[in-house]
C-alpha cells in the first residue's frame, strides 16, 4: 500500500521479513540436509523386503506403516527426499545457471549470439512445458535423469529471458557507462557490474521455480516416465500405491504429504525471498 | 462491495448447478427399460496384442470370444475336456480327417446362415493371415458340403480341435470380412458396433442369436488401465462388472453389495531367459549356475500367499497338477543358502563389496522384461528383485507395455516374465509350440534342445491323452532341468460384479466372460 | 493494432518451421527404424526384403531434408501416416481425439476466471482481515499439490464418498468433465487468485482511487470498473503463460480420470512408443499453443493501450 509510512515502520516490516526468510531457509535447509543424508538416517533398509511385515498399519516400530513388500514406508519416503529434493535443485540450479549465462551474454554483446540463442529459446518457449517434457521422456526412455533433463531443456529460455532483459537495461544505465569510461574490458564489466546486479530477480525466479519443478518430476514419476522402481521417489511411490488409496491409504498419503510439505515450504521461501528482494520493503 | 457479493452468489449458482447435474446419475443399469450394462477390463489392450476383436489379428481373438462377439466350433470345459458349440458333432476319421458337423441353427448375427462353406471361408482367411493359427493347425485342404465340414491336415494333428477353440478360432462372416471400424460378425450373442483401441468396445445384443435369448441390450467394455481407477468405478456403480482388479483392492468388494466369481486356472506367472549368443548378458544366462540360482532365489510362496493375497498357487512346472500333465515334476524351491552356495563355487563371488556378485570382470546383473496390465507382474518383478539381490543377483527391471517389441530384440533382455494360459486348450502342446520349440513363434530367448525337438514330434503324433500326458512331463522336466524356464505361480482368476449381476462366470481357459446368460437383476 | 496482427503472423512462419522441422527430426532420432518399429509393433516376422520395399516405400532411403520436406507435403494434406498401434490413420485419430481436450480446457479455464477474480477481489479489499487471511492460505494450498494427488482425493471424496461425479468418463458431457477440470482449475486459480489480488491491491493504492474516495465517491463504482479492467489484463497475460502447462497437465489428469482425449492418447502412445502418434501430438500441441499466444497477445494490446504505446517485448 501506498500509505505515507515511515522509517520506523518500514524498518519493522522489513525485520519481520526477515526474520521469516530466516525461518524458512532454515525448513528448507533441513529438509537439503535430509535428502543428503537420506541413507545414514533412515532407520530401516527402504529396499529391503520381508513379506511377512507386509501392508502394516502405521506404527511405533513403524512410523508411516509398511508396504505391500513391507518395506519401511517412513524409510522409503526419506529417502524419496533424495530423488525428489535433491533432483530438483540440481535441475533449477543447472538451467539457472545455464540460463542466466547465456541471457547475460545475448544481452551483453547483442547481435548474431543474441538473434541464434533467441531463437532457440523460442523454439523450445513454442513447445507447451510438460509436452515436451513428455516428448523428450518418450525420446530418452524413462529414467529420473531423462525426466531431469527434459524439464531442463523446457525451463533454461526462461532464465535467459529474465538475463537478457535485466542486462539490456542495466548496459544503457549510467554506471555501466562510467566504468566503461574507466577502462574495464568486458569480462570485469560483466563479472564486477552485470551479474551481481541481476542476481536478484534471478533468485526470486528460481526460488519459485522449485515448487513447480518438484511437482512436474513427480507428475512424469507418477506417469512411468521419471523414476524405475524399485527407486524411492514421491510421485512413483504414490502412483504404485493408488489402487490402495482406499484399503491401506498410508501409502499414497505418507509421499503425498511429503510433496505437498516440501513444495509449501520452498514455495514460502521463494515468497519471502521475493517479498525481502522487493525494493518497496527495503528500509535503507 | 454488493456486486462482489452478487458475484460470488453467482459463483456459487453456478457451483451449485454443476454438482446438481453430477447428481445420482452414476447407475448405468437403472436407465429406461434397456439394460445396460458396463464391463471394466485391464487387459483389453494392445499391450496384450488385443488392439480390436477381429479374431484374425493377433491374440485380438480373445476378446471377441471373451465379450461374446465370436464363438468357436467346440467350447472348452473347466476340465479341460471339449464340448460341442458351433459344432454338432466332429469325427477323426483318420490321423489326418476331420469331419465336423455344424449345427443347423447356427446363425451369423446379420441373420446369415453359418453353413460349412462360411466356416471354410472364415477359416481359409485365417491361416493366410494369421501365421501363430497356420503353424498350430497345419491345415492342407477343407470340403465344405452342406453343414459338414472336411478338414484334411498336412501331418497327425491331435489337437486341432483344441486349437479350433482358441480365440482365433471364433467364426466370423467373410462376406463381411474385416471392416474398417473392426466391427467383425461372428454368431455370438453380442454385436459388435464400435471398437476404439485402448479405450472401449461397444455392444448390442443379437437379436438373431441362435442359443436362447439374450438378456442384456447393450454392453460396454471398457478398458481401464490403472487398477484403482477399475476399483473405484465399481464402487461408485459406473461399471457392472470387473476383470483385473488389483488384490490390494479386493476388501473393498467383499461384502453384500458385491459378488466374486474365482476359478483356478492355469494362467502362469513365468519366465524365459536368454540364450541368444549376440546378448552382452549372454555369459551370465549361458551359466547353469546362474540359472539355477534364479530359480531357487524366486520366493514363490510369498509372491502367492502375500502379494497375490492367497488368490493363486505356486507352480512346479507349466501346467496345475490338476491336470494329468502337470503331475510328477521335479524342481527346485526357493533356497536363498542353497543358491548363494552355487553361485559360490561356480566362480561368482562379490569381489567390490556391493552385495552383488562378479566373476572375471563381468558383474552379476540380469535385465527382467515384464510389463503392466497384467498386475501380478511387477509385483512378481520387484519381490524377486529384492530376493535375488540378497544372493547376489542385481535385477535390472524393464516394466513396460511394449514388452512385445523389446522381446524380439535378442540383445535387450535376459529374462522375459509373462502371464499366459498354459492348458487353456485342455492340452500342453500349444505352450511348447508357442514357446519352446526351434519352430515356435515366441520363443524369444531362443532356448534349444534336441531332446526336446524329440519329444515335441512325439508329442503331435500321439493321439492318446495317457501317452500326451507322459511326453508333456518329460518334457517339462527337460526344460526345468537346466533351469532354462521357471514357473511361478498360478492364477486363482476373480471377476467382481455389483450383487444384482447373474451370469458372470470366471472359467479355467479364460475365455466367454459375457453370454447368453448374463443378466441385471 | 492491424498492422501489428500482421506482423505478428509473419513472426509465426520461422517458428512454425522450426516446430515441424524439431518434431520431425525427433522421432527419427528415436532410437531403432520406423519400419522395423512398424513391423514389431504389428507382431509377426519379416524378411530383409519386406523391410527394404517397405523404407523405399516410405522414402526413408533418402537425404534427411528430402524426407522432411516430403513429410511436411503429406502434413499440408493431413496425412501424418497411420499408428503402429491401431493402425488408423494418425491425423484423424488426432483430430477426433481433440474436442475432448479443448472441452477439458476451456471448462477449466471458465472455472479458474470464475473463482480467481472475484476472490482476489475479496480478498484484496479485505486485506489482512479474515477472509483475507483465508482465501489466501487456500489459494497456497492449492498451488502447492500436485495435480495427481489432487485428483486422486477428488476421485475418492466426490466420485466414491458422494457419488457426485463419474470416476471415469463415460462421454464426453458436462457432468463427466466436472472432476478433472475442477483438479485443473485449482492449481490455476490458486495461481490467479494471488496474481489478481496484488493487481487490484495496486490500483488500489493509485491516485486516483485514493482521490475518488477522498470525493466521497462509492467505493464500489469505481472499483468494479477500473479495477475489473486492470485484473482482466493480468488474467489474460497469465493464461497466455500457463496454456502451456494446461495443455501438458491434461496429460495426467486425463490419463487419471480416463478422459480419451489427446493427452490419454500421448501417454499411452509413449508407454507403446507409438512414434507417429507422439510427434502428431508434440507438434500440433505446439502449434495450438503458438496460436493461443499470438491470439492473446494480440488481444492483450487491445485492452491496455499502455502497452500499445511501450511496445514491450514478448
Amino acid at each position: 500500500m501506498n500509505r505515507p509510512v515511515t522509517v520506523r515502520v518500514q524498518k519493522v516490516k522489513k525485520n519481520r521479513i526477515r526474520t521469516r526468510l530466516f525461518f524458512f531457509l532454515f525448513l528448507a535447509v533441513i529438509l537439503v540436509l535430509v535428502s543428503f543424508f537420506a541413507d545414514q538416517i533412515v532407520p530401516y533398509d527402504p529396499y529391503a523386503q520381508d513379506l511377512g511385515l507386509s501392508r502394516q498399519p502405521p506404527s511405533p516400530a513403524h512410523f508411516m506403516g509398511t508396504d505391500q513388500y513391507g518395506r519401511d514406508v517412513f524409510s522409503r519416503v526419506v529417502v524419496g527426499a533424495k530423488a525428489s529434493v535433491f533432483s530438483t535443485l540440481v535441475l533449477v540450479c543447472v538451467t539457472s545457471v545455464f540460463g542466466t549465462v547465456t541471457g547475460t551474454l545475448c544481452g551483453y554483446f547483442g547481435r548474431e549470439i543474441d538473434s541464434v540463442v533467441m531463437r532457440i529459446s523460442d523454439v523450445c518457449l513454442a513447445f507447451p512445458g510438460l509436452v515436451f517434457a513428455l516428448a523428450i521422456a518418450a525420446l530418452l526412455g524413462g529414467g529420473m535423469s531423462n525426466a531431469v533433463i527434459a524439464l531442463a531443456v523446457i525451463s533454461w529460455p526462461k532464465y535467459a529471458r529474465v538475463a537478457r532483459g535485466q542486462t539490456l537495461a542495466l548496459k544503457n544505465s549510467d554506471f555501466v557507462a562510467a566504468a566503461k569510461l574507466a577502462g574495464d574490458n568486458s569480462a570485469q564489466m560483466i563479472l564486477r557490474h552485470i551479474l551481481p546486479n541481476i542476481l536478484g530477480p534471478i533468485l526470486v525466479t528460481a526460488m519459485l521455480d522449485i515448487g513447480t519443478m518438484m511437482m512436474e518430476l513427480a507428475g512424469l514419476s507418477f506417469l512411468g516416465l521419471g523414476a524405475q522402481p524399485p527407486v524411492a521417489e514421491w510421485g512413483n511411490m504414490m502412483s504404485g500405491g493408488r489402487s490402495m488409496l482406499q484399503t491401506y491409504p498410508w501409502l499414497v498419503l505418507s509421499p503425498g504429504v511429503a510433496i505437498f510439505l516440501t513444495v509449501v515450504t520452498f514455495n514460502l521461501l521463494g515468497d519471502t525471498v521475493r517479498d525481502y528482494m522487493d525494493p518497496k520493503n527495503s528500509g535503507s | 462491495m454488493k456486486k462482489i457479493l452478487a458475484v460470488l452468489l453467482v459463483l456459487c449458482i453456478a457451483a451449485g448447478i454443476l454438482s446438481g447435474c453430477g447428481g445420482g446419475a452414476n447407475t448405468p443399469a437403472a436407465s429406461g427399460k434397456k439394460k445396460i450394462f458396463v464391463f471394466g477390463d485391464t487387459t483389453f489392450n494392445a499391450e496384450n496384442e488385443e488392439p480390436d476383436i477381429n479374431p484374425h489379428n493377433a491374440y485380438s481373438g480373445w476378446p471377441c470370444i471373451r465379450y461374446g462377439v465370436g464363438e468357436t466350433l467346440m467350447k472348452i470345459a473347466d476340465d479341460g475336456t471339449l464340448k460341442p458349440w458351433l459344432a454338432k458333432s466332429v469325427t477323426n476319421v483318420n490321423e489326418t480327417t476331420w469331419e465336423i458337423v455344424i449345427k443347423d441353427a447356427v446363425r451369423f448375427s446379420n441373420g446369415k446362415k453359418c453353413d460349412a462353406a462360411a466356416v471354410k471361408a472364415c477359416l481359409e482367411h485365417l491361416v493366410k493371415v494369421h501365421e501363430r493359427a497356420a503353424g498350430n493347425l497345419k491345415i492342407a485342404s477343407m470340403k465344405a458340403d452342406g453343414q459338414k465340414l472336411t478338414i484334411v491336415t498336412s501331418e497327425p494333428n491331435p489337437i486341432l480341435m483344441n486349437y479350433l477353440s482358441e480365440g482365433y478360432g471364433c467364426i466370423i462372416d467373410m462376406e463381411t470380412g474385416i471392416p474398417k471400424n473392426g466391427c467383425v460378425v461372428g454368431t455370438g450373442p453380442f454385436v459388435a458396433t464400435e471398437v476404439v483401441t485402448d479405450n472401449h468396445v461397444k455392444l448390442v445384443k443379437n437379436t438373431n442369436y441362435w442359443d436362447g435369448n439374450v438378456k442384456i441390450d447393450e454392453v460396454t467394455v471398457r478398458t481401464i488401465s490403472n487398477g484403482d481407477t477399475l476399483a473405484m468405478a465399481l464402487q461408485s456403480g459406473e461399471i457392472n462388472g470387473a476383470y483385473g482388479m488389483a488384490y490390494a483392492s479386493y476388501p473393498l468388494f467383499e461384502n453384500n453389495k458385491f459378488k466374486f466369481s474365482s476359478i483356478q486356472t492355469s494362467r502362469c506367472f513365468w519366465g524365459m531367459m536368454n540364450f541368444h549368443k549376440e546378448n552382452p548378458g549372454y555369459r551370465i544366462m549361458s551359466d547353469p549356475a546362474v540359472r539355477k540360482a534364479i530359480a531357487m532365489g524366486i520366493n514363490k510362496k510369498g509372491f502367492v500367499d502375500v502379494l497375490l493375497k492367497g488368490y493363486g498357487y505356486t507352480a512346479a512346472g507349466a501346467f496345475p497338477d490338476s491336470f494329468a500333465f502337470g503331475k510328477g515334476i521335479n524342481t527346485v524351491s526357493y533356497d536363498p543358502g542353497q543358491a548363494k552356495k552355487i553361485l559360490q563355487e561356480a566362480g561368482w563371488v562379490d569381489t567390490d563389496g556391493d552385495g552383488i556378485r562378479e566373476k572375471d570382470g563381468t558383474r552379476l546383473a540380469i535385465r527382467w522384461l515384464t510389463y503392466p496390465s497384467r498386475q501380478e507382474l511387477p509385483l512378481l518383478a520387484e519381490s524377486a528383485q529384492a530376493t535375488l539381490k540378497d544372493i547376489g543377483i542385481e535385477v535390472q527391471i524393464n516394466n513396460t507395455k511394449n514388452h512385445n517389441s523389446i522381446r524380439k530384440d535378442p540383445q535387450a533382455w535376459d529374462v522375459w516374465v509373462s502371464a499366459n494360459v498354459n492348458a487353456g486348450l485342455g492340452d500342453p502342446q500349444n505352450f511348447f509350440d508357442t514357446y519352446c520349440l526351434d519352430s515356435s513363434i515366441k520363443n524369444s530367448g531362443g532356448h534349444h534342445s534336441d531332446n526336446l525337438e524329440k519329444l515335441a514330434v512325439q508329442l503331435r503324433g500321439a493321439f492318446d491323452p495317457g501317452e500326451r500326458a507322459k511326453i508333456a512331463v518329460k518334457m517339462q522336466q527337460e526344460l526345468l532341468d537346466d533351469n532354462s524356464y521357471f514357473f511361478c505361480s498360478f492364477l486363482r482368476m476373480s471377476m467382481i460384479m455389483q450383487a444384482n449381476v447373474t451370469g458372470l462366470t470366471a472359467h479355467t481357459c479364460d475365455f466367454y466372460e459375457l453370454t447368453a446368460d448374463l443378466d441385471i437383476k | 493494432m492491424k498492422h501489428y496482427a500482421v506482423r505478428r503472423l509473419l513472426q509465426l512462419i520461422p517458428i512454425l518451421f522450426a516446430i515441424t522441422f524439431l518434431s520431425y527430426g525427433m522421432m527419427r532420432l528415436a532410437g531403432s527404424d520406423v519400419v522395423e518399429q512398424k513391423m514389431e509393433n504389428t507382431g509377426g516376422t519379416v524378411s530383409q526384403e519386406m523391410i527394404d520395399a517397405a523404407r523405399e516405400e516410405l522414402g526413408l532411403d533418402k537425404p534427411f531434408i528430402v524426407q522432411y520436406v516430403t513429410w511436411l507435403g503429406k502434413l499440408a494434406q493431413g496425412d501424418m501416416g497411420v499408428s503402429y498401434v491401431s493402425g488408423k490413420p494418425v491425423f484423424s485419430t488426432f483430430v477426433s481425439k481433440l474436442p475432448a481436450t479443448l472441452l477439458l480446457a476451456v471448462v477449466s479455464i471458465l472455472l479458474t476466471v470464475i473463482v480467481s477474480i472475484p476472490l482476489g477481489i475479496w480478498s484484496a479489499v479485505n486485506q489482512n482481515k479474515a477472509a483475507d487471511y483465508v482465501i489466501r492460505t487456500a489459494s497456497f494450498i492449492g498451488n502447492s499439490l500436485p495435480n495427481f494427488f489432487v485428483s486422486l482425493l477428488l476421485m475418492y471424496f466426490f466420485a466414491i464418498r458422494l457419488n457426485w461425479f463419474p470416476v471415469i468418463s463415460r462421454d464426453v458431457s458436462l457432468q463427466s468433465v466436472a472432476l478433472p477440470s475442477v483438479t485443473l482449475a485449482i492449481a490455476m486459480s490458486a495461481k490467479y487468485l494471488r496474481q489478481v489480488r496484488a493487481t487490484v491491491l495496486d490500483e488500489l493504492s493509485k491516485d486516483y482511487v485514493l482521490g475518488a474516495k477522498a470525493r466521497g465517491v462509492k467505493f464500489s463504482t469505481t472499483m468494479m470498473k477500473s479495477v475489473m479492467k486492470a485484473s482482466l489484463v493480468t488474467i489474460i497475460t497469465l493464461l497466455t503463460l500457463s496454456i502451456g502447462s494446461l495443455l501438458g497437465g491434461t496429460a495426467i489428469v486425463e490419463s487419471i480420470f480416463m478422459w480419451d482425449g489427446v493427452g490419454k492418447m500421448a501417454v499411452d502412445a509413449i508407454n507403446m512408443r507409438d512414434y507417429p502418434i507422439i510427434q502428431a501430438y508434440v507438434m500440433w500441441m505446439a502449434v495450438i499453443y503458438v496460436l493461443v499466444n499470438l491470439v492473446t497477445d494480440v488481444s492483450y494490446r487491445y485492452l491496455d493501450p499502455r502497452i500499445r504505446l511501450g511496445g514491450t517485448e514478448q
